[in-house]
């Protein structure tokens, strides 16, 4: 891969992601409470847990997407909402579930967004922004599409060139909302495999992924979350257990290992007689 | 070191032929009509040089007026763009959300109905922020996106509306006759010191609307991304509704409601520009254009009567824009 050489990862610092009694919530409604979370730096961190859990509340605040009703994120040690909006931006990228592009906007177009905080009010457009944007481009695999309006293009190519976006944005830190979640099995891995490259290549990664398998297979470090509270951490192999499946999702499971790359599988799940 | 790419140097041609139409339409304005100037002398005299005929013509007459359709067509279509990208709506111009009305509404009350002696152009800003304050106010919650901001702006702008109708039918024909210029947008009547109020909000907000341009284009995607790329959502948001709302009321003080200015000007600047920019300052250069285009073509087509710019305007613009909505009946939104 000539990634790891390239424009995206030479300028890597490490920054660190902190939750700090955290509580999130919408007007009256208390989603999370009291929440405290250290990101591993430089690795893949799946947030799981079931519908309603409160995994895409703590992404988005985590993101300072969402204002906390008490408690803090820390950035490198600082408040996050205490920063400057463009200064965080570069260090934490985010895609969101929610997002759409107007229409005509090419791929290439899009990626360049990536660049916004990393340009002044005066500053031009430069060779080095435009590296930058073409690494992101062959990274997602969309060379070949770079040209074409986004919404001309598959659910799957548009989901990588998103992706690109916010790769563009050459942060330390990225946070990923369900970013395999319309997708089929084949575009599903294509975009945890590009995942997985920059994590090799020096980013933290933070995603709330659905399919607990994926999550398995993937991610170096899981955040079990049930109703706004973490009832399990560590690595995958450590903490997935069949007691944990049926308190997060009320399922009966077997949990062996995937003979082909040692994996975690879970079979035989049926929804839980008590 | 940084230096431009070629993607990135289209604006600029853009605004070059632009300014280049722009000066057309400013020398054809000059020039035309049947007063027995040459184009050179017409030049001549904007320069005072001449006879004093020639001088007090261009200088007098002529000059302020151009200068006029300028500004209130600059202004009326970067207000259109910014309010139309934070709306994500190409409906949702400041004459569609009331703006306009209220800032009507108020000029007319200054001339027929309130013995205040404050100046039309600060009361036509009064009623422009009243406008906009209410239509925001009773949406209140949904933000300035969707659906109910507009629909209760339609509302707020047919109140304001009916308010100067009824303003006008009460008053005596004097005062009514000399409001009557606000009521369908001329730059025939202007008051004279609306001119500096609106240059003055031009030259303070345009640098504001192109700062904002670039947090309202990330907007665009979804307030989520947004702020991940580094915008802040109420700073914007606030900033562009008070740049709408000055640009708005000083130039409805100078014009009249020429509304569709707001609509047409930013459709015709984003159909010449990429997708991924707001093009605040070739709407505000394509408005100037269609604005003084429309102010001639009022002035001489039908002489020896003069048609009010407003009227040229939604003759042409109304077809317009069921072009556009015919033409992309998906892409209402931006």
């Amino acid at each position: 891969m000539t990634f790891f050489n390239s424009s995206l990862a030479h300028t890597l610092t490490p920054a660190s992601l902190v939750a700090e009694q955290l509580s999130l919530g919408y007007g009256e409604q208390l989603i999370i409470d009291q929440l405290s979370l250290e990101i591993p730096e430089q690795k893949i961190t799946a947030i799981i847990g079931p519908n309603g859990c409160g995994k895409s509340t703590l992404l988005s605040g985590l993101a300072r997407v969402l204002k906390p009703k008490a408690g803090q994120v820390l950035l490198n040690g600082k408040s996050i909402h205490l920063q400057s909006n463009r200064k965080v931006a570069q260090l934490l990228a985010l895609l969101p579930q929610e997002a759409h592009a107007p229409d005509g906007l090419t791929v290439t177009e899009l990626v360049r967004f990536g660049r916004q905080p990393h340009q002044g009010f005066l500053q031009q457009w430069g060779y080095e922004d435009e590296a930058i944007v073409q690494d992101a481009i062959r990274l997602a695999n969309l060379e070949a599409l770079a040209g074409r309006a986004l919404n001309s293009i598959s659910g799957g190519q548009r989901q990588r060139a998103w992706l690109a976006m916010t790769v563009a944005q050459s942060t330390p830190l990225l946070l990923l909302d369900e970013p395999t979640s319309v997708l089929d099995l084949g575009h599903q891995i294509e975009v945890f495999e590009i995942i997985s490259q920059l994590a090799k290549a020096g980013k933290t990664i933070v995603m709330v992924v659905h399919d607990i398998m994926s999550a398995c297979r993937y991610a170096d470090h899981i955040v079990a979350l049930k109703q706004g509270a973490i009832i399990a951490e560590g690595a995958p192999k450590d903490i997935i257990t069949s007691d944990l499946i049926r308190q997060l999702y009320g399922v009966d499971c077997h949990i062996m290992e995937d003979p082909h790359n040692g994996s975690l599988l879970l079979t035989g799940a049926m929804r839980s007689s008590r | 070191m940084r230096m431009k790419i070629n993607a990135y140097a289209s604006p600029w041609c853009m605004s070059a032929f632009l300014l280049l139409v722009l000066l057309g339409l400013i020398l054809l304005g000059l020039s035309i009509g049947d007063n027995g100037l040459t184009l050179q002398q017409s030049v001549w005299a904007v320069f005072g040089a001449g006879d004093t005929f020639a001088v007090f013509l261009i200088q007098e007459l002529r000059l302020p007026r151009i200068i006029a359709a300028i500004l209130s067509g600059a202004a009326l279509a970067v207000a259109g763009c910014l309010l139309q990208t934070l709306a994500r709506n190409r409906l949702a111009t400041p004459n569609v959300i009331g703006l306009d009305n209220g800032a009507t509404a108020f000029a007319v009350a200054s001339i027929v109905a309130v013995p205040v002696s404050l100046a039309t152009p600060v009361l036509a800003l009064t009623g422009a922020a009243t406008a906009a304050a209410l239509a925001f106010g009773l949406s209140a919650g949904s933000g300035a996106r969707g659906y109910r901001f507009i629909i209760m702006g339609i509302g707020v702008g047919a109140v304001f509306g009916a308010l100067t109708n009824f303003m006008l039918a009460r008053t005596d024909m004097d005062s009514a006759n000399s409001a009557y210029p606000w009521t369908v947008g001329s730059l025939n009547a202007r008051p004279e010191e609306a001119i500096y109020w609106l240059g003055c909000a031009l030259i303070l907000s345009v640098p504001f609307a192109v700062y904002v341009a670039r947090s309202l284009n990330t907007m665009r995607l979804s307030d989520a991304v947004a702020i991940g790329l580094g915008a802040s959502i109420r700073q914007t948001r606030w900033l562009t509704l008070i740049v709408v709302v000055l640009l708005t009321g000083f130039s409805v003080a100078l014009a009249g409601p020429i509304g569709i200015i707001a609509l047409a000007a930013p459709e015709a600047a984003r159909s010449m520009s990429s997708a991924n920019r707001v093009p605040v300052l070739s709407a505000g250069l394509v408005g100037s254009c269609l604005m003084l285009l429309a102010d001639t073509i009022g002035q001489y087509a039908f002489s020896p009567i003069e048609v009010p710019v407003g009227l040229i305007t939604a003759i042409v613009g109304g077809p317009y824009l069921i072009w556009i909505l015919l033409r992309q009946p998906q892409q209402s939104t931006l």
